[in-house]
C-alpha cells in the first residue's frame, strides 16, 4: 500500500484532536466532539480551540502543537482561510491524519486554497480526506467525524459493508437507509474535494481491511484515471464493489469526428470499466441498496436457477416473468425427488410447479416443508420468497422460519413484500435476522441478477 | 488529428491480419474496369472535404457490367471537380451479411477504448454498443457480445461467435500496440457465418 492510501491512524486513531471544538452547540467542532462523547469513542480526545480551556468538560488546547501526546487524528472544523495554518501546525506536531469538514474551497472556486492545504499534507505526509466533506465513521473503533445530529439519522448496525461517498449529502441519505434496512456497516467515508485523497486511495485501503467485505461507491468523478484502473483490476476480483456513478447524461460529444467517439464518451468508458473489472453498477441510488442489501448477506448462488416461493398466484407470476425476461436467469426445474416429496406433504390445492404457489391460507408449517423441499433440492439455486402478510395464515411465525431457514441455508435467498406497517414491522424482523427484504419481485430479481453475474465474474477470472 | 490515407489505413489492418475488403486506388475508368475483373465493385470518391460519402453520392455499389463501371467512374470524377484533391478508391463488393462496427477511442483519462455493436446504419438509431478498456481478454470480448441487445444477430445465434471474438482480440492488439492512433472506425464490418470482411476504414492518428 502506497503510504497516502494508509488509513490506519484515521479508521483506528488512539487519540483524535478536534480542531474548532467549540462551546456553542450551534458549531460544527461542538457536533463533531459531543459525537464522540457519546458514541463512547475510547481513545484520547483533544479539544483544540484558541477561546476556552476547556470543552464539554474536557481539557481544550491553544494549538494541536501544546499537546503532549501523538495524534492519529486531526478533525478540522474551522472557516476555510484558517485550515492551511492548522494543518500546518498538524504537520509540525506530526499528526498522522487529519479530516477537513470545513467547505469554502474548490466547491466555490477557492482552487488556490485548496492546492495549498493539499500542498501541506504532501509535505508533512499526513493523509488528508476533504475538504468540504462529512468525513469518516468506523463502527468499530467508534470514530465519527460526521457533524450530523445523530437523533435524525439512524445509526446503522456493525457489520461489512463500506460505504464511500464524495457527495456528503448522498452520504447521509444513503447511511440513513442503510441503518433503516438493517445493512451492517463497517465504515463510511465522505470524501469531498478530494484535495489529496481521493477515491482510488480510499478503495487501496478498503481492499486490504479485514473489516471490509463489501463495498459501496458513490462518485461523481474519477481524478486519476490510470491509476483507478489500475486498482479496479486488482479490486474487482477481490471484493464485490456496487457503483453508482453520477453523470450519465453529460451531454456534448456532439461534434465528435466519428461514430466511435460519440458513443464512447467518458461516461460510457467510465461505466465499461466497472463492467469489465467487475463491479457492479447500480443505476440509481434505490439500486444502490438493493445490491448493497443481497451482497451483504454474503450468499453466493452456484448457478442461475430460481425456486420461487409464493402465497399469492399473482405475485409469483410477476417474479416468473421477471426471471423469464431476464438474461441471466432462469426458473428451476424442480428434481424428480423434491417434485414427489412436496406432492406429498403438500395440500391437493398446491401446484407442484414453479413458482410453487402455496395459496392464501399459507402458515408458517407450509412455508417451511415448500424452503425446505426447494433449499436442499439440487436444482434451485437461489430462493425467492414471497410473503404476503395481508392474507391469514402469513403471520410472525413465517417471519421466524424465514429467519431460521436462512442460518441454515447455503443458498442466497431474499424475501418478496409488499404492504404497510404490519408487513413493515415483519420486514424489519426479516432483515435483522440477515433476511434481504425487497418491495418488489422486480428489484428482488435485478438484485439476484447482479448476485449471479458477480459470481460468474469470480469464476472466470479464477478460471483465467 | 489526421486522417490516415486509406490504403495506408488497410495495411495496417493487414499488418494483425484483420481480413478487410481487396482494395485500390484507380486512375481512369479502364483501371477501374480491369479491377473488378468481372465481379462486382464498388467505386468510392474519398476527399477529405466530403465526410459523409453516402449521403454526397459518393459512393457507387454493385458496378458489373463495364457500362455501369465506366459511367460511375465518370460521374465521380465530375462530382470530384470540387472536391479536389481526392482519389477513387476501387473495392471489391462484400457478400452480404450482418453489418456491425468496431471502433477505437482514445478516451483523455483511461486511454484506448475498444467498441462494438451493430453498424452500418442502426449504430446511430439503437446505440447498442458495448465498450471496453484495451487490451481485453478473451473474456472481456465474450462478455462484449453478450451484453449486446443484438448478439443473436450479429454472431448467427453464437455461429460466428468465435470469429467476432478473435477480430476484437485483433483490433484491441492494434490499439494497444501502434500508439500513435487516436480513434479507429471500421463500419461496417460485414460478418458471415464462417467469416467477416471490413468494408470501411478510418484511421485517425
Amino acid at each position: 500500500m502506497n503510504k497516502r492510501a494508509d488509513l490506519t491512524p484515521m479508521m483506528k486513531p488512539r487519540s483524535v484532536a478536534i480542531i474548532g471544538a467549540s462551546r456553542d452547540p450551534h458549531k460544527v467542532g461542538n457536533v463533531i466532539l459531543q459525537n464522540y462523547i457519546s458514541a463512547g469513542f475510547p481513545g484520547k480526545l483533544y479539544p483544540v480551540n484558541l477561546n476556552s480551556d476547556e470543552v464539554l468538560g474536557l481539557k481544550a488546547y491553544k494549538s494541536v502543537l501544546d499537546i503532549d501526546d501523538s495524534v492519529d487524528l486531526a478533525v478540522i472544523a474551522i472557516p476555510a482561510p484558517a485550515v492551511p495554518g492548522a494543518l500546518e501546525q498538524c504537520g509540525k506536531a506530526k499528526v498522522k491524519s487529519a479530516v477537513v469538514v470545513s467547505g469554502g474551497f474548490a466547491e466555490i472556486g477557492e482552487t488556490g486554497l485548496q492546492d495549498k492545504i493539499a500542498g501541506i499534507a504532501k509535505k508533512y505526509s499526513i493523509a488528508l480526506v476533504g475538504p468540504n466533506c462529512l468525513g469518516v465513521m468506523d463502527m468499530r473503533s467508534k470514530v465519527d467525524t460526521l457533524f450530523l445530529p445523530t437523533k435524525k439519522l439512524s445509526k446503522p448496525k456493525v457489520g461489512f459493508v463500506s460505504f464511500v461517498s464524495q457527495s456528503g449529502a448522498v452520504g447521509s441519505t444513503v447511511l440513513d437507509v442503510i441503518a433503516g434496512e438493517g445493512i451492517g456497516l463497517s465504515k463510511f467515508i465522505s470524501y469531498g474535494n478530494a484535495a489529496y485523497i481521493d477515491e482510488t486511495d480510499i478503495l487501496e485501503y478498503l481492499m486490504g481491511d479485514p473489516e471490509t467485505k463489501v463495498i459501496v461507491l458513490y462518485i461523481e468523478g474519477i481524478k486519476r484515471g490510470r491509476e483507478f484502473v489500475e486498482l479496479a483490476r486488482k479490486l474487482g476480483r477481490s471484493k464485490p464493489v456496487i457503483v453508482l456513478k453520477a453523470g450519465r447524461t453529460s451531454a456534448g460529444m456532439a461534434a465528435a469526428q466519428s461514430h466511435t467517439a460519440s458513443l464512447a464518451g467518458n461516461y460510457a468508458v467510465q461505466e465499461a470499466i466497472f463492467k469489465q473489472f467487475g463491479f457492479i453498477v447500480a443505476n440509481d441510488l434505490s439500486e444502490l441498496l438493493y445490491y448493497a442489501k443481497i451482497f451483504a448477506s454474503e450468499m453466493r448462488p452456484k448457478g442461475n436457477r430460481v425456486g420461487v416461493i409464493t402465497n399469492g398466484g399473482g405475485a409469483g407470476v410477476i417474479a416468473a416473468d421477471e426471471i423469464g425476461s431476464s438474461k441471466y436467469l432462469q426458473m428451476a426445474d424442480y428434481s424428480a425427488a423434491t417434485k414427489k416429496s412436496l406432492r406429498k406433504i403438500m395440500p391437493a390445492l398446491v401446484n407442484i410447479k414453479n413458482p410453487l404457489d402455496l395459496a392464501g391460507d399459507a402458515d408458517s408449517r407450509r412455508y417451511m416443508d415448500a424452503m425446505n423441499a426447494l433449499g436442499s433440492d439440487p436444482e434451485v439455486d437461489m430462493l425467492l420468497v414471497i410473503i404476503l402478510y395481508q392474507t391469514p395464515g402469513a403471520d410472525p411465525g413465517v417471519t421466524r422460519e424465514v429467519v431460521q431457514k436462512k442460518i441454515t441455508l447455503s443458498k442466497p435467498l431474499l424475501v418478496v413484500s409488499v404492504g404497510t406497517e404490519y408487513t413493515q414491522r415483519q420486514a424489519k424482523l426479516l432483515e435483522e435476522g440477515g433476511v434481504p427484504v425487497y418491495d418488489s419481485p422486480i428489484s428482488a430479481v435485478s438484485s439476484l441478477e447482479a448476485l449471479f453475474k458477480y459470481t460468474e465474474f469470480k469464476k472466470r477470472i479464477a478460471t483465467g | 488529428m489526421s486522417l490516415l490515407d486509406y490504403m495506408q489505413a488497410k495495411k495496417l489492418l493487414d499488418k494483425y491480419k484483420i481480413r478487410s475488403v481487396e482494395s485500390k486506388y484507380v486512375g481512369s475508368a479502364d483501371d477501374a474496369w480491369r479491377f473488378s475483373a468481372g465481379k462486382k465493385i464498388v467505386l468510392k470518391l474519398l476527399s477529405e472535404k466530403a465526410l459523409h460519402k453516402t449521403k454526397a453520392g459518393l459512393v457507387k455499389l454493385g458496378l458489373a457490367e463495364e457500362k455501369e463501371v465506366r459511367s460511375a467512374y465518370d460521374d465521380l470524377t465530375k462530382k470530384g471537380t470540387k472536391l479536389k484533391p481526392y482519389k477513387i478508391l476501387a473495392q471489391k463488393m462484400a457478400e452480404d451479411g450482418v453489418e456491425i462496427i468496431i471502433g477505437g477511442n482514445t478516451d483523455k483519462q483511461f486511454g484506448k477504448v475498444l467498441l462494438v455493436g451493430l453498424g452500418g446504419i442502426y449504430v446511430e438509431t439503437f446505440k447498442d454498443v458495448q465498450l471496453r478498456l484495451c487490451p481485453i481478454t478473451k473474456a472481456d470480448a465474450e462478455e462484449m457480445l453478450s451484453e449486446l441487445e443484438s448478439k443473436d444477430v450479429i454472431t448467427y445465434g453464437g455461429r460466428a461467435e468465435q470469429e467476432v471474438v478473435s477480430l476484437l482480440l485483433k483490433v484491441s492488439k492494434l490499439l494497444t500496440d501502434e500508439k500513435k492512433i487516436e480513434q479507429l472506425d471500421l463500419n461496417p464490418v460485414i460478418v458471415h457465418p464462417d467469416s467477416y470482411e471490413a468494408v470501411d476504414i478510418r484511421v485517425l492518428t
